[in-house]
C-alpha cells in the first residue's frame, strides 16, 4: 500500500502521529471500559431493537393487516424503508472499492466504519423484504433449489428475485471485504490483549503473523474484492430500481431509475457515514484520523450526488410532460400537487436545495452544519422513496381504486426498531474492533523518508512550506 | 392382578396360570409378589438406577412421544353415507328450481346444492318475469340459511330471548288463547302465495274474529289505490319497458328497488344495448327526482325537483300534455325541462311510459291519466297479467294499531313483517302492541317485533320451505326445500293450519304442508290448465321447472272518468330551506335484508359505502374544490332533526343530490337485526303520514359538523371522470385532482358519447384502436399472439350500456368464490376482498352528472404485468388464457397487486377466513354483531362455502379466476359427453347473475360463441381498458352511450 503523496497535499492524519500513537489511539476503545455515553446509547438502541422484535412478531402473528397498507397501496413504509436502508448501505463499498481504485487516500480514515455501516444497513434493509411477505414462513420459496414440487423454480423474470441475488451478493461481498480488512487489525488487538480476549482475537485474526507473505496475499485479496465490489455498488441499487422500473405503473415505469437510484444511494450513504463519523470521532476522540478534510471531501460527494438527484427529479418532470401521455403526466402532477404534496416538497427541499449549502467552504467544513445537513439529507431520501412508492400507488390508472395510506404504530415501530438494530450492531462494533483501519492508516503515515511531509521532516524539498500548510488546517478545526 | 397379591383371594375365580400357581408354591408366590421386579434388567444389584442406555431409550421415547403428541392435528372424520341417497353424488351439484320470495320481492331461482347443502342461487330462465335474472338480494339468500342468529326453537319470548318450548306445548297454549274468542289480527307483508292465502282463509273460518292486514315495508298503497280508482283493478300493471321509447320515472327507482326491479331491468336493457340491436332505437330515460337513485344514475336526463315538488312536476307534465293549467308551482328549471320532456313523450305516443313512486293517490291518478293521454294504456301498461308484488296498505295497519291501542285485540300474529322497526310511529306501535294479550311472531330471526312478542313460532328459512307464489296473475312459482330444516322450526302456514285444527293438514305426514300445497295445486291450479292430463304430471313438471305460467287473456283498461284529478291533493311545495327524502337501498331494503352480511358489505351502487346508511348531501364547487354542502366531507357527523326527532347521522356528499335537499336511506339502525344490528340510523320515524299513507319525505334541520365517524367505510371516494363546472366563460373540470385538461376525462378507461354522435365516436375509437395497435407492436419481445390461437381461449365481454349497476354479480361472485367478508372496519381500511366490483364514475355536469358503471374484475391479461413480477411463479398463465393463482405457492409479496393496472388483486391482510393454524390473531377480522368468535369460525356459517373453491389463508393474494371451477366442470361435462365445449357449458357466476345480460363469457376461439358475437356486434366500440399499455386483457367493454335530450340543460 505504498503510495506517493504530492507535496502539495494536506496531510491526511493530523497531530504528528507515530505508528505507536496510531495503534494506541485506535485500539484503545476496544480495551477500555465503555463510557457512560456508550452505555446510554447502547441501552437506548437495545430498547428500540426490542421494539423491533416485538413489532415483527406482532406482524407475523397477526398478519400484514396490522399495517396501514391496503388494496391499492400494497407497499408503503415497508419497501420505503427497505430502499432507504439499502441506499444507506452504499457508501461503505463505494469508499472501500471505488475510492480505492481511484486512489483516494483519504478514504482510509473512514472506510472501516463506512463498511461496517454498510453491512449493518444491509442487515436492516433485508428485514423488510422478508417480513413484508404475507407468509414469511415460506420465504424459502424464493430460492431456486431442487425440490419435489415439480421441480418448481423461482421466477427468474421477477425483479424481486433479482433483488434476492443482488442483495445477498452485495451483503456477502461487503462482509468479506470488511472482514478481510479487519484481519491485520484484529491481530494488532490480539497482540496487545491478554487472557480470554487474546484467545478470541487469535481466532478472529486467523493466526495473522504479519509476514510479508500474509501482507502480499492480503493485498491481493483486497484488490480482488475491490474489483468485485465495484460493479456491485452500481448493480445493487440498479436492481432495486428495477422493482419499480420494470412495472407498468406510471411513475414507476421509468428508464431513468437505475442511475437516479444509484446516485441517490451514494448520496444518502455518504450522509449517513457523515452522521455516524461525526459522532464517532467525537466520542472515540478520533478527530485526528477523521479530519475536517475527510468531512469536506464527503460533503463534496454529497453536493455532487445531490445535484445529480436533483437533475433526475427535473428530468422526470420534463419527460412526463414531453411524453404527452396523460397517465405519466398525471402521476407527476400528482406527486407535486397531489395528496402527498408535502412529501414531494420535503424531498425536493432536503435533497436538492439543502446540499447546495455545501458550495460554501465554510459550511462544508463546519461540523454542526455537516451534521445537521447529513440528517436532513437522509430525511429527504426517505421522502424520496415514500414519494416513489406510496404516492405513485395511491393514484394510478383507475380513479375508482385510488386510496390513501397512513402508517400504523406497528410500521412506525418496525422502522424505528431497525434503527435500534442498526445502532445496536454499530455500538457493539465500536467495542470489538478498531473503527478506523489501523493498518491502512499506517500505510499513509510517513514518519520519515523522501515522501514525509510532516513537521519533523529531515530532508526533502519545501518542508517548511508544507509545514506551514498543515498548521492552518489545525487552526481551522479549532475555529470550527 | 390382585390375585397375585394375596393367597386368600387366590383362585376365587377358579383360574390359574401355571402348575406352580395351582400348587401355590412359595417360589411362585414370591415371584408373583414381585411381578415388576427389576431382576432381569441389566441392573443386577437390584437397585433401580437408570443406565446410560435406559436413559437414552427413555429420552428417545419421551421425545418421540412428546413430539407426536404435540403434532397431533385433530382428526375430523368424514363419515360416508350408509345408504347413499339416489340424488346425491359427492362432488356433483344438484340444482332445484325454487323461488326467492320475501314479502313482495320475488325472483324465480335455481338453488345449487352440493352434498345436500344449498350454496348458490342462480336465476331461473324459465320464468317469463325475471327471465333468469337475479338481484343481489336473491343472490344473498343462501347466507341467511346459515345465519347463526336464527331462532332455533319455538318458545315463549322473554327479554328478547326465546325460551324453548315443545311445539306441541306451544300449540296447546296458543290454541287456548285463540279459543278465547277475542279479536285476532294477523299483520303480514305482501303475501304472494295462493296456498298461504288458502291457509289464512282456513284460519279465518276457524276464528272468524280474525283480520289479516298486509303492508309493505316501503309502501305502494297509493299506486294500488289509484289503479283501483282509475282502472278498477287493485294491482300493478305489467310495465313494458322493452317497448317504451321514452320513459319518465317520477321518483320511482324501478331498476333498483321499485316493485319488481329484476323484471324491469331485464326489459329496460333491451332498449339500451344499442350495439346488440344496431339500428334499434335507443330509449330515452327521464328521471325526475331529488336524490340520485340507481335508476336516476342510468337516466339520460335527470330533472331535479325537490321531494315536495313531485306533485307539482307530475301536474306540470299533465298540464303540458292536456293543455290545462294550474296546480302547484314548480321550480323554473324543472318546469322548462318537463315541457321538453312532454314533447318527447308526445312524439312517442303509445310507446312511452310514465311511472311514479309516489305514495300520494292524487299523484298516481295524474300519472294514470298522463299514460292515458299518451296512449300508453294497453300498450306499455298492460293489465292482462297484473302484478301482485305489492299488496299492502298501511292504512289497514294503522287501523289495527288503533284497535290494539284501544285494547280490542287479544291475539296478534306477525308474519313477514317488522312493524316495531318500520312503522312510522314506532313508539305508538310498541305501546299499542304491548296491550295485546297474546303476541305471536313467525319470524325466523329475532327482530324488533319478535322481541316484543310473547310467543315465537319460527318459520323455516325459505330454502327449507315448501310454498308457492303468484307474483303476477297466472304466473305461478314453486318453492321447494333444498335442505332438511336445520333447526326445530316450522312453516308459518303449517302453524296457522295447526292452530286452525285444519282437517286438510295431514299431521301424520312427514311434511304436512307439502301435502297441503300439493293438494291445493291439484285441486285448484290443475283445473286451470290444459297442458297436463294428471295432477301428478302437472305437479312434477311444475316442480321441475319451478314455474308454471298460464297464458293471460288480453285485458284492456280505460281510465274511469269518475276518477277525478285534484291538483290540490298532490304534494304541495314547501318553502323549507332543506328538504329530506327517504329511499330504499338496493341491498338492504327497508331493513328486511339488514341481517345479511353479504348485502351489508355490498357497496351501495351510488355512494359505494357499506354497513349503514348515511345522510346524502349535495356537493358544491367552491374555491376550485369540490366539497359537500356546508363544507361537509365524507364521514363527518351531523345532527339532523326531522319533525322534532333528532338523530345523529354520518354524511356522504353525493353527486346528483339536488341543492337544498338531503336524503337518507331507510333500513339502517336495526336494534335487533342479527348481524346487521347497530349499523346506521333508523329513519322510519321521520316519515310522515298523509291521508293514512306514508310519505317518504319531509323537512330537515341539519346541524353543522359535530364530529367524525371513525368507522366511515367507503370503497370508492369521489374521484370522477371529470365532472365539469362553469368557471367564468368556460367549462372546467371540477375534480380537485384534475390538474390539466384531460387528466381524468381522457383516460382510456371509459369511453362515452351521445347516441347522435355515435358515428363520430366510431371514428375516434377506430383511431384509438389504430394507435394502440401501433404502440403495442413496439416491443422487443416475440409476439405470442398465436399461442392462444388454438384450443380454448377464455374471454369476457361487458356491455356498459346494459349494466345498470345493481350489484347482483358482485354478490354472486362472493357466493360462488367464497370471498370472505371483512367487516366495516376492514372495509374502511380498504381491505375489502371482493373479486368483482362495480366502479362508479361521474361525468358531465357537476350539479347533475351522468353516471357510468363499470364492472371490474381480473382482466386475465395475456401479457399480464402481475405474472412476470411474482418471484415464486405463484401467478401464471394457462394455455387457455386464464391468469391463474396458485394460493399454495403465494408468499404474499403483493408486487402483483401493485403492478396490476386494474387493482383487482386482493390480499388476505388478516386471517379473514379463520384458516390459520393458530387462533388468537382474529380479533380484527369480521365478527357478526355481538359474537365472540369470528364470523367464519362457526361451522354453520361455513356450510355456505363452495367446496369447489379453495378457502384462502392469511397472507396470500386472490382474485377473479373467471370461475375456473365452472370452466373445469364444463370441460369435464363436454369431455364426458364426447363433444366440443359450447357456450352453455361454462357460464361465470357474474354472467348468470346479471339480469340485463351485460356480461358475456366464453371461448374466443369459437367464432360462434356469444362472447365473440357480442364483440363483433360492438365493432369498433369494443375496447379494452387501458388498451395502449399492451397488457392484452381478456375482457372487452363497450363504449357507454347516452341518449339525453340535449335541449335540456
Amino acid at each position: 500500500m505504498s503510495h506517493v503523496v504530492s507535496p502539495l497535499r494536506h496531510v491526511l492524519i493530523e497531530g504528528n502521529k507515530s505508528y505507536h500513537n496510531i495503534t494506541e489511539d485506535l485500539c484503545s476503545p476496544t480495551e477500555k471500559a465503555p463510557t457512560r455515553e456508550w452505555y446510554i446509547a447502547f441501552l437506548l438502541s437495545t430498547a428500540f431493537f426490542g421494539l423491533y422484535i416485538f413489532t415483527i412478531v406482532w406482524t407475523v402473528w397477526k398478519g400484514i393487516g396490522v399495517w396501514g397498507a391496503n388494496r391499492t397501496i400494497n407497499w408503503a413504509w415497508d419497501i420505503t424503508n427497505f430502499v432507504w436502508w439499502i441506499g444507506i448501505g452504499h457508501a461503505g463499498t463505494l469508499i472501500s472499492a471505488i475510492l480505492l481504485l481511484f486512489r483516494q487516500r483519504w478514504r482510509t480514515g473512514v472506510n472501516r466504519a463506512a463498511e461496517a455501516m454498510t453491512i449493518f444497513a444491509v442487515v436492516c434493509a433485508g428485514q423488510f423484504p422478508i417480513f413484508h411477505m404475507g407468509r414469511v414462513w415460506l420465504a424459502f420459496f424464493i430460492f431456486p433449489f431442487p425440490n419435489t414440487r415439480g421441480p418448481l423454480w423461482a421466477n427468474f423474470n421477477s425483479p424481486l428475485l433479482w433483488d434476492v441475488f443482488a442483495i445477498s451478493t452485495y451483503f456477502s461481498v461487503s462482509l468479506l471485504f470488511w472482514y478481510t480488512g479487519l484481519v491485520p487489525d484484529l491481530a494488532t488487538v490480539r497482540d496487545r490483549a491478554t487472557g480470554f480476549r487474546k484467545k478470541m482475537y487469535e481466532y478472529a485474526s486467523f493466526g495473522w503473523t504479519g509476514s510479508a507473505k500474509h501482507w502480499q496475499r492480503w493485498e491481493s485479496l483486497s484488490l480482488i474484492l475491490a474489483g468485485l465490489s465495484t460493479p456491485l455498488v452500481l448493480s445493487v441499487h440498479t436492481i432495486v430500481s428495477f422493482d419499480f422500473a420494470t412495472s407498468v405503473i406510471p411513475g414507476w415505469h421509468t428508464t431513468i431509475f437505475p442511475p437516479y437510484f444509484v446516485a441517490g444511494a451514494i448520496f444518502s450513504g455518504f450522509a449517513m457515514v457523515l452522521t455516524l463519523m461525526l459522532i464517532t470521532r467525537k466520542v472515540l476522540k478520533l478527530e485526528e484520523y477523521i479530519t475536517l478534510n475527510h468531512i469536506e471531501s464527503m460533503n463534496k460527494v454529497i453536493v455532487l450526488t445531490g445535484t445529480i438527484v436533483g437533475v433526475a427529479y427535473l428530468t422526470e418532470l420534463f419527460i412526463a410532460w414531453y411524453s404527452g401521455y396523460i397517465y405519466e403526466q398525471f402521476a407527476f402532477y400528482n406527486r407535486v400537487f397531489g395528496v402527498y404534496w408535502w412529501s414531494y416538497f420535503g424531498m425536493m427541499f432536503c435533497n436538492v436545495v439543502s446540499p447546495q449549502l455545501f458550495w460554501s467552504r465554510k459550511i462544508r467544513r463546519s461540523i454542526w452544519w455537516t451534521f445537521f445537513l447529513s440528517i436532513v439529507v437522509n430525511i429527504g431520501m426517505w421522502f424520496e422513496r415514500f414519494v416513489i412508492i406510496a404516492t405513485t400507488l395511491a393514484r394510478d390508472y383507475l380513479p375508482s381504486s385510488w386510496s390513501y395510506y397512513s402508517p400504523t404504530w406497528v410500521e412506525i415501530g418496525i422502522f424505528t426498531g431497525t434503527m435500534g438494530l442498526f445502532f445496536f450492531l454499530y455500538l457493539i462494533f465500536t467495542r470489538v474492533a478498531p473503527v478506523v483501519a489501523v493498518a491502512e492508516v499506517k500505510s499513509i503515515l510517513k514518519v520519515a523518508g523522501s515522501q514525509y511531509i510532516g513537521p519533523n521532516a529531515k530532508h526533502g524539498h519545501g518542508h517548511d512550506h508544507h509545514d506551514s500548510k498543515s498548521v492552518p488546517t489545525h487552526r481551522t478545526e479549532e475555529e470550527a | 392382578m390382585l390375585h397375585y397379591n394375596s393367597r386368600h383371594m387366590h383362585h376365587d375365580n377358579g383360574i390359574w396360570v401355571s402348575a406352580d400357581d395351582l400348587n401355590r408354591e412359595d417360589k411362585f408366590l414370591q415371584s408373583a409378589e414381585r411381578e415388576f421386579s427389576l431382576e432381569n434388567v441389566d441392573q443386577t444389584d437390584g437397585k433401580w438406577e437408570a443406565s446410560r442406555r435406559d436413559f437414552l431409550k427413555i429420552l428417545g421415547f419421551g421425545l418421540g412421544a412428546a413430539t407426536l403428541a404435540s403434532c397431533e392435528i385433530p382428526v375430523k372424520h368424514a363419515v360416508p353415507y350408509v345408504s347413499k341417497p339416489d340424488e346425491i353424488v359427492p362432488g356433483v351439484a344438484n340444482y332445484y328450481a325454487s323461488s326467492f320470495v320475501n314479502g313482495g320481492d320475488y325472483c324465480a331461482v335455481l338453488v345449487k346444492t352440493r352434498e345436500g347443502r344449498p350454496i348458490k342461487i342462480e336465476g331461473n330462465t324459465l320464468s317469463s318475469i325475471t327471465k333468469g335474472g337475479t338481484s343481489a338480494r336473491a343472490q344473498a339468500l343462501v347466507l341467511g340459511l346459515y345465519d347463526t342468529k336464527r331462532i332455533k326453537n319455538a318458545g315463549s319470548v322473554a327479554n328478547g330471548e326465546v325460551q324453548t318450548k315443545e311445539w306441541a306445548v306451544l300449540d296447546r297454549e296458543i290454541k287456548a288463547k285463540l279459543a278465547e274468542n277475542g279479536n285476532i289480527r294477523i299483520i303480514t307483508g305482501t303475501i304472494l302465495s295462493p296456498t298461504a292465502k288458502k291457509a289464512l282463509a282456513e284460519f279465518t273460518v276457524k276464528y272468524p274474529n280474525t283480520r289479516v292486514v298486509s303492508y309493505d315495508p316501503v309502501s305502494s298503497a297509493a299506486l294500488l289505490a289509484a289503479n283501483e280508482q282509475a282502472f278498477g283493478i287493485r294491482a300493478i300493471p305489467s310495465y313494458k319497458f322493452e317497448d317504451a321509447r321514452v320513459i319518465a320515472a317520477f321518483d320511482a327507482d324501478f331498476l333498483g328497488t321499485w316493485i319488481s326491479p329484476v323484471e324491469y331491468a331485464v326489459a329496460y336493457a333491451k332498449r339500451r344495448k344499442i350495439f346488440a340491436a344496431r339500428g334499434g332505437k335507443m330509449s330515452r330515460h327521464y328521471q325526475i327526482e331529488s336524490h340520485m337513485s340507481l335508476s336516476g344514475s342510468n337516466a339520460d336526463n335527470r330533472i331535479l325537483v325537490k321531494p315536495s315538488e313531485q306533485g307539482a312536476a307530475i301536474v306540470a307534465l299533465y298540464n303540458e300534455l292536456s293543455g290545462s293549467s294550474g296546480g302547484p308551482k314548480l321550480n323554473e328549471k324543472a318546469a322548462a325541462a318537463i315541457k321538453k320532456m312532454a314533447e318527447d313523450l308526445r312524439n312517442a305516443r303509445g310507446k312511452s311510459l310514465v311511472i311514479s313512486g309516489s305514495n300520494n293517490v292524487a299523484e298516481q291518478l295524474y300519472v294514470n291519466k298522463i299514460n292515458e293521454l299518451l296512449g300508453n294504456l294497453n300498450n306499455t301498461i298492460d293489465f292482462s297479467a297484473p302484478s301482485y308484488q305489492r299488496q299492502g296498505d298501511e292504512r289497514q295497519l294503522a287501523e289495527v294499531v288503533t284497535e290494539m291501542d284501544n285494547g280490542r285485540v287479544s291475539v296478534a300474529i306477525v308474519w313477514d313483517a317488522n312493524p316495531a322497526y318500520d312503522y312510522p310511529d314506532g313508539d305508538k306501535f310498541k305501546s299499542a302492541f304491548a296491550k295485546v294479550g297474546t303476541r305471536i311472531s313467525f319470524s325466523g330471526t329475532m327482530d324488533e317485533t319478535t322481541a316484543l312478542c310473547n310467543y315465537s313460532a319460527p318459520k323455516h328459512h325459505i330454502l327449507e320451505s315448501w310454498g308457492d307464489a303468484e307474483p303476477k296473475a297466472g304466473h305461478y312459482s314453486l318453492i321447494q326445500p333444498t335442505i332438511a330444516p336445520l333447526f326445530s322450526t316450522r312453516q308459518a302456514e303449517h302453524s296457522l293450519l295447526e292452530w286452525a285444527d285444519s282437517a286438510n293438514l295431514n299431521r301424520n305426514d312427514e311434511q304436512p304442508y307439502y301435502q297441503y300445497l300439493k293438494s291445493h295445486w291439484a285441486s285448484d291450479l290443475f283445473a286451470k290448465q290444459t297442458k297436463f292430463g294428471t295432477p301428478a304430471a302437472f305437479w312434477d313438471m311444475s316442480l321441475h321447472d319451478g314455474v308454471f305460467e298460464m297464458p293471460a287473456a288480453a285485458r284492456s283498461v280505460s281510465f274511469n272518468s269518475a276518477a277525478s284529478l285534484d291538483a290540490s291533493a298532490v304534494t304541495q311545495p314547501s318553502n323549507a330551506e332543506i328538504e329530506i327524502s327517504f329511499f330504499e337501498t338496493v341491498n338492504i331494503g327497508n331493513g328486511q335484508y339488514a341481517d345479511n352480511p353479504w348485502l351489508q358489505e355490498m357497496p351501495d351502487p351510488i355512494t359505494r359505502t357499506v354497513w349503514g346508511n348515511h345522510l346524502l348531501v349535495p356537493v358544491e364547487y367552491e374555491g376550485k374544490k369540490i366539497k359537500g354542502w356546508k363544507g361537509l366531507i365524507e364521514g363527518d357527523v351531523v345532527e339532523v332533526e326531522v319533525s322534532g326527532k333528532k338523530l345523529t347521522c354520518t354524511v356522504t356528499p353525493t353527486f346528483g343530490q339536488m341543492p337544498g335537499t338531503v336524503a337518507i336511506a331507510l333500513g339502517g339502525g336495526r336494534e335487533k337485526g342479527g348481524s346487521g344490528t347497530g349499523y346506521g340510523v333508523n329513519v322510519n320515524g321521520w316519515t310522515k303520514v298523509a291521508g293514512g299513507l306514508v310519505q317518504y319525505a319531509g323537512v330537515a334541520n341539519v346541524s353543522d359538523k359535530t364530529g367524525t365517524d371513525a368507522l366511515y367505510a367507503c370503497v370508492q371516494h369521489h374521484h370522477t371522470m371529470g365532472v365539469q363546472v362553469q368557471e367564468g366563460d368556460k367549462k372546467v373540470n371540477a375534480d380537485e385532482l384534475e390538474f390539466f385538461e384531460g387528466a381524468l376525462t381522457n383516460r382510456s378507461v371509459i369511453f362515452q358519447t351521445h347516441a347522435k354522435e355515435l358515428e363520430k365516436m366510431g371514428e375516434k375509437m377506430e383511431e384509438f384502436h389504430a394507435e394502440t395497435t401501433h404502440l403495442n407492436e413496439q416491443t422487443l419481445y416475440p409476439d405470442n399472439k398465436d399461442y392462444f390461437g388454438t384450443g380454448v381461449k377464455w374471454g369476457m365481454f361487458i356491455d356498459l350500456n346494459a349494466c345498470v349497476g345493481c350489484g347482483a354479480c358482485q354478490v354472486a361472485c362472493v357466493s360462488e368464490n367464497n370471498v370472505p367478508l371483512v367487516g366495516k372496519n376492514e372495509v374502511r381500511r380498504h381491505h375489502e376482498m371482493t373479486w368483482m366490483r362495480i366502479d362508479r364514475y361521474f361525468y358531465g355536469n357537476l350539479e347533475n352528472p351522468r353516471v357510468v358503471y363499470q364492472p371490474m374484475m381480473c382482466q386475465h391479461c395475456d401479457n399480464a404485468p402481475c405474472e412476470n413480477v411474482c418471484p415464486v411463479n405463484a401467478t401464471n398463465h394457462s394455455m387457455e388464457g386464464l391468469n391463474q393463482m396458485a394460493y399454495n405457492r403465494c408468499i404474499g409479496t403483493r408486487y402483483c397487486a401493485n403492478n396490476c393496472p386494474y387493482k383487482v388483486r386482493r390480499f388476505n391482510w388478516l386471517d379473514y377466513t379463520t384458516a390459520d393454524l393458530w387462533p388468537g390473531n382474529e380479533e380484527k377480522v369480521f365478527h357478526a354483531n355481538g359474537d365472540d368468535k369470528p364470523f367464519y369460525a362457526d361451522n354453520l356459517v361455513r356450510m355456505v362455502l363452495n367446496p369447489d373453491v379453495t378457502v384462502r389463508t392469511r397472507g396470500v393474494i386472490e382474485k377473479c379466476s373467471f370461475c375456473v371451477q365452472r370452466i373445469q366442470e364444463g370441460k369435464l361435462t363436454a369431455k364426458r359427453e364426447n363433444r366440443a365445449l359450447t357456450d352453455s357449458d361454462v357460464r361465470s357466476a357474474c354472467q348468470t347473475a346479471c339480469p340485463t345480460g351485460a356480461i358475456t363469457f366464453g371461448n374466443l376461439n369459437n367464432p360462434e360463441s356469444s362472447v365473440n358475437k357480442a364483440r363483433k356486434e360492438a365493432g369498433v366500440f369494443a375496447y379494452k381498458v387501458l388498451e395502449e399499455i399492451n397488457v392484452r386483457p381478456g375482457v372487452d367493454y363497450t363504449a357507454k352511450v347516452y341518449n339525453s335530450n340535449e335541449s335540456i340543460s
